[in-house]
Protein backbone atom coordinates (compact mmCIF):
# COMPACT_ATOMS: atom_id res chain seq x y z
CA UNK A 1 0.00 0.00 0.00
CA UNK A 2 0.76 3.56 -0.46
CA UNK A 3 0.74 6.34 2.36
CA UNK A 4 -2.70 7.26 0.72
CA UNK A 5 -3.89 3.67 0.80
CA UNK A 6 -2.70 3.27 4.58
CA UNK A 7 -4.45 6.67 5.68
CA UNK A 8 -7.58 5.48 4.24
CA UNK A 9 -7.17 2.21 5.72
CA UNK A 10 -7.03 3.90 9.08
CA UNK A 11 -9.64 6.22 8.57
CA UNK A 12 -10.17 9.50 10.10
CA UNK A 13 -9.57 12.74 8.78
CA UNK A 14 -5.54 13.51 8.47
CA UNK A 15 -4.47 16.96 8.17
CA UNK A 16 -1.23 17.46 5.43
CA UNK A 17 1.76 19.57 7.33
CA UNK A 18 5.18 20.07 6.05
CA UNK A 19 6.12 17.12 7.68
CA UNK A 20 3.90 14.65 7.02
CA UNK A 21 0.48 13.66 7.54
CA UNK A 22 -1.55 14.02 11.07
CA UNK A 23 -4.66 12.37 12.53
CA UNK A 24 -5.34 13.07 16.44
CA UNK A 25 -7.18 10.07 17.31
CA UNK A 26 -8.68 8.98 21.32
CA UNK A 27 -5.74 6.80 22.81
CA UNK A 28 -7.92 3.78 23.19
CA UNK A 29 -7.83 3.49 19.64
CA UNK A 30 -4.26 3.27 19.15
CA UNK A 31 -3.77 -0.58 18.78
CA UNK A 32 -6.07 -0.53 16.00
CA UNK A 33 -4.27 2.60 14.32
CA UNK A 34 -1.55 -0.25 14.55
CA UNK A 35 -2.97 -3.00 13.32
CA UNK A 36 -4.55 -1.15 10.42
CA UNK A 37 -0.93 0.47 9.94
CA UNK A 38 0.72 -3.23 9.98
CA UNK A 39 -2.13 -4.27 7.19
CA UNK A 40 -0.43 -1.47 5.09
CA UNK A 41 2.76 -2.57 5.62
CA UNK A 42 3.73 0.60 7.73
CA UNK A 43 7.31 1.01 9.21
CA UNK A 44 7.21 2.09 12.96
CA UNK A 45 9.28 4.80 13.29
CA UNK A 46 8.70 6.31 17.09
CA UNK A 47 6.60 7.41 19.90
CA UNK A 48 6.81 11.05 21.22
CA UNK A 49 5.59 12.62 24.23
CA UNK A 50 5.27 16.28 24.19
CA UNK A 51 3.56 19.06 27.32
CA UNK A 52 0.20 20.02 26.36
CA UNK A 53 -2.67 21.93 27.67
CA UNK A 54 -2.39 20.55 31.30
CA UNK A 55 -1.35 17.44 29.76
CA UNK A 56 0.05 15.32 27.67
CA UNK A 57 0.11 14.87 23.91
CA UNK A 58 1.38 11.56 22.77
CA UNK A 59 1.96 10.82 19.02
CA UNK A 60 2.99 7.58 17.01
CA UNK A 61 4.70 7.88 14.23
CA UNK A 62 4.93 5.29 11.02
CA UNK A 63 6.64 5.52 7.29
CA UNK A 64 4.62 4.54 4.46
CA UNK A 65 7.11 4.77 1.21
CA UNK A 66 9.31 7.68 2.61
CA UNK A 67 5.63 9.53 4.01
CA UNK A 68 5.43 10.27 7.41
CA UNK A 69 2.24 9.42 9.36
CA UNK A 70 1.76 10.67 12.95
CA UNK A 71 -0.81 9.71 14.78
CA UNK A 72 -1.55 11.83 17.95
CA UNK A 73 -3.60 11.29 21.39
CA UNK A 74 -4.37 13.72 24.58
CA UNK A 75 -3.83 12.58 27.65
CA UNK A 76 -5.45 13.93 30.87
CA UNK A 77 -3.38 12.97 34.35
CA UNK A 78 -2.83 9.53 35.13
CA UNK A 79 -4.55 8.16 32.10
CA UNK A 80 -3.21 4.74 30.98
CA UNK A 81 -2.25 4.23 27.41
CA UNK A 82 -3.08 0.78 25.78
CA UNK A 83 0.74 -0.97 24.62
CA UNK A 84 0.99 -2.10 20.96
CA UNK A 85 4.44 -3.99 21.08
CA UNK A 86 1.77 -7.69 20.59
CA UNK A 87 1.71 -5.84 16.56
CA UNK A 88 4.70 -3.72 16.55
CA UNK A 89 7.68 -5.61 18.53
CA UNK A 90 10.23 -1.93 17.77
CA UNK A 91 7.49 -0.30 20.14
CA UNK A 92 8.53 -1.78 23.35
CA UNK A 93 12.11 0.14 23.44
CA UNK A 94 10.12 3.82 22.25
CA UNK A 95 6.99 2.70 25.00
CA UNK A 96 9.50 2.13 27.69
CA UNK A 97 11.77 5.22 27.24
CA UNK A 98 8.16 7.13 27.16
CA UNK A 99 7.41 6.00 30.24
CA UNK A 100 11.26 7.16 31.65
CA UNK A 101 10.75 10.49 30.50
CA UNK A 102 7.16 11.23 31.11
CA UNK A 103 6.05 8.57 33.55
CA UNK A 104 3.12 7.92 30.96
CA UNK A 105 2.33 4.38 32.05
CA UNK A 106 0.99 1.66 28.91
CA UNK A 107 -1.44 -1.49 29.42
CA UNK A 108 -1.54 -4.62 28.28
CA UNK A 109 2.73 -5.07 28.87
CA UNK A 110 3.73 -7.85 31.14
CA UNK A 111 5.83 -4.88 32.71
CA UNK A 112 7.21 -2.04 31.91
CA UNK A 113 10.96 -2.00 32.74
CA UNK A 114 12.91 0.72 32.74
CA UNK A 115 15.74 1.69 29.25
CA UNK A 116 17.04 4.62 30.23
CA UNK A 117 16.94 5.15 33.77
CA UNK A 118 18.58 2.52 36.20
CA UNK A 119 16.19 -0.11 38.00
CA UNK A 120 14.06 1.97 40.82
CA UNK A 121 14.13 5.29 39.70
CA UNK A 122 11.17 7.33 39.60
CA UNK A 123 10.00 8.08 36.02
CA UNK A 124 9.24 11.14 34.59
CA UNK A 125 13.09 12.76 34.01
CA UNK A 126 11.97 15.28 31.56
CA UNK A 127 9.14 16.53 33.67
CA UNK A 128 12.64 17.13 36.31
CA UNK A 129 13.18 20.88 37.04
CA UNK A 130 16.64 22.32 36.90
CA UNK A 131 18.77 21.14 39.58
CA UNK A 132 15.68 18.25 41.37
CA UNK A 133 17.03 14.93 41.82
CA UNK A 134 15.57 12.01 40.40
CA UNK B 1 18.23 -28.60 28.26
CA UNK B 2 18.57 -24.68 27.94
CA UNK B 3 20.83 -22.20 29.65
CA UNK B 4 21.60 -18.41 29.66
CA UNK B 5 24.99 -16.67 28.71
CA UNK B 6 25.39 -12.84 29.37
CA UNK B 7 27.36 -10.60 27.38
CA UNK B 8 28.16 -7.52 28.21
CA UNK B 9 27.73 -4.80 29.46
CA UNK B 10 31.78 -5.17 28.50
CA UNK B 11 32.83 -7.02 26.59
CA UNK B 12 35.64 -7.65 23.95
CA UNK B 13 33.54 -7.66 20.94
CA UNK B 14 31.62 -4.29 21.87
CA UNK B 15 33.17 -0.80 22.14
CA UNK B 16 30.77 0.75 24.18
CA UNK B 17 28.44 -0.50 27.41
CA UNK B 18 25.70 -2.38 26.29
CA UNK B 19 24.34 -6.23 27.49
CA UNK B 20 22.59 -8.90 25.96
CA UNK B 21 21.33 -12.13 27.15
CA UNK B 22 21.21 -15.48 25.04
CA UNK B 23 19.19 -18.38 25.44
CA UNK B 24 21.27 -21.09 24.53
CA UNK B 25 19.98 -25.13 23.25
CA UNK B 26 23.74 -26.63 22.52
CA UNK B 27 25.27 -23.91 20.32
CA UNK B 28 21.75 -22.61 19.26
CA UNK B 29 20.29 -19.15 19.77
CA UNK B 30 16.49 -19.79 21.01
CA UNK B 31 16.17 -16.15 22.38
CA UNK B 32 17.62 -13.37 23.70
CA UNK B 33 17.32 -10.13 26.23
CA UNK B 34 18.71 -6.77 25.38
CA UNK B 35 19.62 -4.44 27.57
CA UNK B 36 20.70 -0.53 26.77
CA UNK B 37 21.20 2.99 28.80
CA UNK B 38 24.14 2.77 29.94
CA UNK B 39 25.28 5.80 28.60
CA UNK B 40 21.88 7.67 29.00
CA UNK B 41 23.38 11.58 29.37
CA UNK B 42 19.83 13.32 29.33
CA UNK B 43 20.63 14.83 26.00
CA UNK B 44 16.78 15.66 25.80
CA UNK B 45 16.37 16.70 29.12
CA UNK B 46 19.59 19.15 28.31
CA UNK B 47 18.89 20.70 25.49
CA UNK B 48 15.32 22.24 26.42
CA UNK B 49 17.76 24.21 29.17
CA UNK B 50 19.95 25.52 26.94
CA UNK B 51 19.56 27.73 23.93
CA UNK B 52 19.43 26.42 20.37
CA UNK B 53 23.25 28.05 19.80
CA UNK B 54 24.62 25.82 22.28
CA UNK B 55 22.28 23.19 21.48
CA UNK B 56 24.17 22.87 18.38
CA UNK B 57 27.32 21.87 20.28
CA UNK B 58 25.46 19.79 22.42
CA UNK B 59 23.62 17.50 19.97
CA UNK B 60 26.60 17.41 17.68
CA UNK B 61 27.71 15.25 20.53
CA UNK B 62 25.13 12.39 20.13
CA UNK B 63 27.60 10.39 18.24
CA UNK B 64 30.98 10.29 18.10
CA UNK B 65 30.49 8.89 14.44
CA UNK B 66 27.86 10.57 12.54
CA UNK B 67 27.97 13.57 14.60
CA UNK B 68 27.57 16.57 11.76
CA UNK B 69 23.99 14.56 11.03
CA UNK B 70 22.76 15.32 14.63
CA UNK B 71 23.84 18.93 14.52
CA UNK B 72 22.96 19.21 10.75
CA UNK B 73 19.13 17.81 11.10
CA UNK B 74 18.83 19.86 14.52
CA UNK B 75 19.43 22.74 12.60
CA UNK B 76 17.48 21.57 9.74
CA UNK B 77 14.35 21.16 12.16
CA UNK B 78 14.48 24.67 13.64
CA UNK B 79 15.03 26.42 9.36
CA UNK B 80 11.68 24.16 9.26
CA UNK B 81 10.25 25.42 11.77
CA UNK B 82 11.08 29.41 10.91
CA UNK B 83 10.97 28.88 7.04
CA UNK B 84 14.63 29.95 7.13
CA UNK B 85 16.38 29.28 3.40
CA UNK B 86 20.00 28.14 3.42
CA UNK B 87 21.95 29.38 0.36
CA UNK B 88 22.02 26.61 -2.71
CA UNK B 89 26.02 26.35 -1.59
CA UNK B 90 25.73 26.28 1.50
CA UNK B 91 23.43 23.34 0.99
CA UNK B 92 25.78 21.47 -0.89
CA UNK B 93 28.76 21.62 1.32
CA UNK B 94 26.26 20.20 3.57
CA UNK B 95 25.55 17.12 1.79
CA UNK B 96 29.24 16.58 0.99
CA UNK B 97 29.59 16.23 5.05
CA UNK B 98 26.86 14.02 5.22
CA UNK B 99 28.06 12.12 2.17
CA UNK B 100 32.32 12.64 3.79
CA UNK B 101 30.27 11.08 7.08
CA UNK B 102 28.90 8.42 5.48
CA UNK B 103 31.94 7.31 4.15
CA UNK B 104 33.93 7.08 7.16
CA UNK B 105 31.12 5.66 8.82
CA UNK B 106 30.60 2.62 6.72
CA UNK B 107 34.29 2.16 6.33
CA UNK B 108 34.85 2.17 9.80
CA UNK B 109 32.19 -0.45 10.25
CA UNK B 110 33.64 -2.53 7.33
CA UNK B 111 36.58 -2.53 8.98
CA UNK B 112 35.03 -3.52 11.87
CA UNK B 113 33.57 -6.38 10.71
CA UNK B 114 36.51 -7.45 8.71
CA UNK B 115 38.61 -8.00 11.71
CA UNK B 116 35.58 -9.85 13.49
CA UNK B 117 35.16 -12.46 10.91
CA UNK B 118 38.93 -12.57 10.83
CA UNK B 119 40.52 -10.83 8.20
CA UNK B 120 43.08 -9.23 9.75
CA UNK B 121 44.74 -7.44 6.29
CA UNK B 122 41.80 -6.77 5.37
CA UNK B 123 40.56 -4.54 8.22
CA UNK B 124 44.43 -2.98 7.92
CA UNK B 125 43.63 -1.92 4.21
CA UNK B 126 39.90 -0.35 5.16
CA UNK B 127 41.20 1.56 7.83
CA UNK B 128 44.38 3.35 5.89
CA UNK B 129 41.49 4.69 3.51
CA UNK B 130 39.14 5.73 6.23
CA UNK B 131 41.84 7.78 7.51
CA UNK B 132 42.17 9.27 4.04
CA UNK B 133 38.33 10.78 4.73
CA UNK B 134 39.07 11.61 8.46
CA UNK B 135 42.10 13.76 6.74
CA UNK B 136 39.36 15.25 4.22
CA UNK B 137 36.84 16.20 7.14
CA UNK B 138 39.74 17.72 8.74
CA UNK B 139 40.71 19.65 6.28
CA UNK B 140 37.27 21.12 5.28
CA UNK B 141 36.02 21.56 8.95
CA UNK B 142 39.68 21.93 11.17
CA UNK B 143 38.11 19.09 12.91
CA UNK B 144 38.30 15.17 13.35
CA UNK B 145 35.44 14.24 15.36
CA UNK B 146 33.16 16.99 15.87
CA UNK B 147 33.45 19.12 12.73
CA UNK B 148 31.36 22.58 13.91
CA UNK B 149 29.80 22.72 10.26
CA UNK B 150 26.55 23.54 10.79
CA UNK B 151 24.65 26.54 12.26
CA UNK B 152 21.02 27.22 11.83
CA UNK B 153 20.67 28.87 8.02
CA UNK B 154 23.79 27.13 6.60
CA UNK B 155 27.20 26.33 7.08
CA UNK B 156 30.31 27.90 9.30
CA UNK B 157 32.61 27.05 6.77
CA UNK B 158 33.35 26.96 2.87
CA UNK B 159 35.31 24.28 0.98
CA UNK B 160 38.67 25.81 0.17
CA UNK B 161 40.23 22.93 -1.70
CA UNK B 162 37.55 20.71 -3.98
CA UNK B 163 40.26 18.81 -6.01
CA UNK B 164 41.60 17.11 -2.66
CA UNK B 165 37.96 16.05 -1.64
CA UNK B 166 37.29 14.63 -5.08
CA UNK B 167 40.58 12.90 -5.42
CA UNK B 168 39.66 11.25 -2.15
CA UNK B 169 36.59 10.06 -3.10
CA UNK B 170 37.71 8.96 -6.07
CA UNK B 171 40.23 6.64 -4.57
CA UNK B 172 37.81 5.32 -1.68
CA UNK B 173 35.44 4.65 -5.37
CA UNK B 174 38.37 2.97 -7.19
CA UNK B 175 39.23 0.92 -3.89
CA UNK B 176 35.33 -0.01 -3.24
CA UNK B 177 35.17 -1.35 -6.60
CA UNK B 178 38.38 -3.23 -7.29
CA UNK B 179 39.38 -4.21 -4.12
CA UNK B 180 36.29 -4.51 -1.07
CA UNK B 181 33.63 -5.36 -2.98
CA UNK B 182 35.16 -8.41 -4.89
CA UNK B 183 36.74 -9.39 -1.75
CA UNK B 184 33.43 -8.62 0.22
CA UNK B 185 31.45 -10.82 -2.47
CA UNK B 186 33.79 -13.61 -3.13
CA UNK B 187 36.29 -14.59 -0.37
CA UNK B 188 35.52 -18.22 1.01
CA UNK B 189 35.62 -17.02 4.40
CA UNK B 190 33.84 -13.44 4.24
CA UNK B 191 31.02 -15.50 2.39
CA UNK B 192 30.86 -18.54 5.32
CA UNK B 193 30.68 -16.16 7.85
CA UNK B 194 28.05 -13.71 6.66
CA UNK B 195 25.64 -15.94 4.18
CA UNK B 196 22.81 -16.79 5.52
CA UNK B 197 23.40 -16.25 9.25
CA UNK B 198 21.63 -13.12 10.97
CA UNK B 199 18.76 -13.19 9.13
CA UNK B 200 15.94 -10.27 9.22
CA UNK B 201 13.12 -11.27 7.47
CA UNK B 202 11.18 -7.57 5.75
CA UNK B 203 8.17 -8.00 8.13
CA UNK B 204 10.27 -8.27 11.42
CA UNK B 205 12.01 -5.24 9.82
CA UNK B 206 8.87 -3.35 9.27
CA UNK B 207 7.22 -4.30 12.82
CA UNK B 208 11.09 -3.38 14.19
CA UNK B 209 11.03 -0.24 12.81
CA UNK B 210 14.90 -1.19 11.25
CA UNK B 211 16.17 1.28 9.43
CA UNK B 212 18.63 2.41 6.98
CA UNK B 213 21.13 -0.45 5.74
CA UNK B 214 19.47 -3.06 7.70
CA UNK B 215 16.36 -2.44 6.36
CA UNK B 216 17.42 -1.94 2.94
CA UNK B 217 19.63 -5.45 3.22
CA UNK B 218 15.80 -6.74 4.34
CA UNK B 219 14.17 -5.53 1.31
CA UNK B 220 12.76 -2.82 2.30
CA UNK B 221 13.13 -0.06 -0.24
CA UNK B 222 13.94 3.21 1.78
CA UNK B 223 16.25 6.34 1.72
CA UNK B 224 15.34 9.47 3.08
CA UNK B 225 17.40 11.55 0.39
CA UNK B 226 15.15 10.28 -2.01
CA UNK B 227 11.56 9.64 -0.35
CA UNK B 228 11.49 13.38 1.12
CA UNK B 229 14.28 14.68 -0.79
CA UNK B 230 16.27 17.91 1.27
CA UNK B 231 18.83 20.01 0.41
CA UNK B 232 19.52 19.43 -3.03
CA UNK B 233 19.70 15.28 -3.08
CA UNK B 234 16.79 16.02 -5.68
CA UNK B 235 19.59 17.56 -8.32
CA UNK B 236 22.50 14.36 -8.02
CA UNK B 237 22.04 10.72 -9.10
CA UNK B 238 22.06 8.01 -6.93
CA UNK B 239 20.92 4.72 -6.89
CA UNK B 240 19.51 3.26 -3.29
CA UNK B 241 21.11 -0.51 -2.65
CA UNK B 242 18.36 -3.15 -2.05
CA UNK B 243 19.05 -6.69 -0.93
CA UNK B 244 16.24 -9.26 0.01
CA UNK B 245 17.93 -12.00 1.80
CA UNK B 246 18.05 -9.67 5.04
CA UNK B 247 20.99 -11.84 6.42
CA UNK B 248 24.94 -9.98 7.63
CA UNK B 249 26.33 -10.76 3.92
CA UNK B 250 23.62 -8.40 2.53
CA UNK B 251 24.14 -6.14 5.01
CA UNK B 252 27.22 -5.96 3.73
CA UNK B 253 26.60 -5.65 0.23
CA UNK B 254 24.44 -2.70 1.01
CA UNK B 255 26.82 -0.82 2.75
CA UNK B 256 29.53 -1.27 0.08
CA UNK B 257 27.06 -0.55 -2.52
CA UNK B 258 26.18 2.79 -0.88
CA UNK B 259 30.29 3.43 -0.73
CA UNK B 260 30.29 3.67 -4.12
CA UNK B 261 26.85 5.99 -4.10
CA UNK B 262 28.34 8.20 -1.53
CA UNK B 263 31.56 8.98 -3.94
CA UNK B 264 29.51 9.30 -6.71
CA UNK B 265 27.11 11.98 -4.93
CA UNK B 266 30.27 14.20 -3.50
CA UNK B 267 31.94 14.41 -7.24
CA UNK B 268 28.49 15.49 -8.53
CA UNK B 269 28.41 18.33 -5.48
CA UNK B 270 31.24 19.36 -5.81
CA UNK B 271 30.95 19.72 -10.08
CA UNK B 272 27.56 21.75 -9.31
CA UNK B 273 28.37 24.03 -6.24
CA UNK B 274 27.65 27.11 -7.40
CA UNK B 275 29.58 30.29 -5.99
CA UNK B 276 28.03 32.18 -3.03
CA UNK B 277 27.03 32.42 0.33
CA UNK B 278 27.18 29.36 2.50
CA UNK B 279 24.83 30.61 5.44
CA UNK B 280 21.69 32.63 5.57
CA UNK B 281 23.40 35.50 8.43
CA UNK B 282 22.90 34.85 12.22
CA UNK B 283 20.14 33.65 13.66
CA UNK B 284 19.57 33.52 17.25
CA UNK B 285 16.15 32.03 17.29
CA UNK B 286 12.95 30.82 15.12
CA UNK B 287 9.67 31.65 15.02
CA UNK B 288 7.32 29.76 17.05
CA UNK B 289 5.96 26.19 16.05
CA UNK B 290 7.04 22.60 15.68
CA UNK B 291 8.51 20.53 13.16
CA UNK B 292 9.64 16.47 12.63
CA UNK B 293 12.93 16.05 10.29
CA UNK B 294 13.98 13.04 9.13
CA UNK B 295 17.35 12.61 7.30
CA UNK B 296 19.04 9.83 6.08
CA UNK B 297 22.16 9.31 8.91
CA UNK B 298 25.05 6.65 7.95
CA UNK B 299 22.98 4.09 10.11
CA UNK B 300 20.12 5.56 8.72
CA UNK B 301 16.92 7.45 9.40
CA UNK B 302 17.15 10.18 12.16
CA UNK B 303 14.08 11.26 13.57
CA UNK B 304 13.90 15.18 15.24
CA UNK B 305 11.12 16.89 16.58
CA UNK B 306 11.57 20.58 17.98
CA UNK B 307 8.28 22.61 19.90
CA UNK B 308 9.46 26.37 19.72
CA UNK B 309 8.04 28.93 21.47
CA UNK B 310 9.60 32.03 19.70
CA UNK B 311 12.13 32.55 22.68
CA UNK B 312 15.74 31.09 22.06
CA UNK B 313 15.02 28.01 24.46
CA UNK B 314 13.40 24.95 22.61
CA UNK B 315 10.04 23.73 24.39
CA UNK B 316 11.02 19.75 23.23
CA UNK B 317 13.75 18.23 21.61
CA UNK B 318 13.26 14.68 20.68
CA UNK B 319 16.46 12.59 19.27
CA UNK B 320 15.27 9.22 17.92
CA UNK B 321 18.79 7.13 16.62
CA UNK B 322 18.68 4.95 13.96
CA UNK B 323 20.67 2.92 16.32
CA UNK B 324 17.76 2.91 18.57
CA UNK B 325 15.41 1.57 16.00
CA UNK B 326 17.90 -1.45 14.89
CA UNK B 327 19.22 -2.78 18.34
CA UNK B 328 16.30 -3.58 19.45
CA UNK B 329 15.65 -5.93 15.81
CA UNK B 330 18.98 -8.13 17.07
CA UNK B 331 16.57 -9.90 18.97
CA UNK B 332 15.09 -10.98 16.03
CA UNK B 333 18.14 -12.13 13.88
CA UNK B 334 20.06 -13.65 16.78
CA UNK B 335 17.29 -16.83 17.05
CA UNK B 336 18.18 -20.01 15.61
CA UNK B 337 21.89 -19.00 15.35
CA UNK B 338 24.49 -20.27 16.61
CA UNK B 339 26.18 -18.55 19.42
CA UNK B 340 29.63 -18.21 17.79
CA UNK B 341 28.10 -15.78 15.51
CA UNK B 342 26.48 -13.54 17.96
CA UNK B 343 29.28 -10.90 17.99
CA UNK B 344 29.56 -10.61 14.06
CA UNK B 345 25.08 -10.20 13.95
CA UNK B 346 25.57 -7.47 16.49
CA UNK B 347 28.14 -6.35 14.50
CA UNK B 348 26.66 -6.24 11.08
CA UNK B 349 23.65 -4.01 12.68
CA UNK B 350 26.87 -1.26 12.73
CA UNK B 351 24.93 -0.53 16.31
CA UNK B 352 25.80 2.73 18.52
CA UNK B 353 25.22 2.62 21.80
CA UNK B 354 26.29 5.94 22.31
CA UNK B 355 23.83 7.07 19.95
CA UNK B 356 21.00 5.10 21.56
CA UNK B 357 21.41 5.85 24.83
CA UNK B 358 22.19 9.72 24.01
Amino acid sequence: MNAEQARREVGGVWEERRDGWWLAVPANLVPQVAAAMLRAEARFVTILAMPENDGLRVSWHWDVGGVLLSVAAHLSEGMLVPSIMDTYPGADWAERETRDYYAVAFEGRPDTPTLMLRDGDKPGVLLCKSGEKL
Amino acid sequence: MSYRIPMGPYHIALEEPYKIEVECEGEKIVGSSLKVGFNFRGIEWLAQKKNITQDIALLERVCGICSNVHSMSFCMTLERIGQIEVPLRGQYIRMVMAELERLHSHLLWAGVAAELIGFETLFMQIFRFRESVMDTLESISGNRVNYSMNRIGGVNRDIQDGAKVLAVAREIQNLTEHALIPLLTTDKSVRARCKGVGVLTKHDAIVYGAVGPVARASGIDTDIRRDQSYLAYDRVEFAVPVQTDGDVMSRVIVRALEILESCKIIEQCLDRMPEGGIHAGDIYSVAAGEAVMRIEAPRGEVFYYIASDGTDKPLRVKVRTPSFANIASVAAMVKGNNFADLPLIQAAVDPCYSCTDR
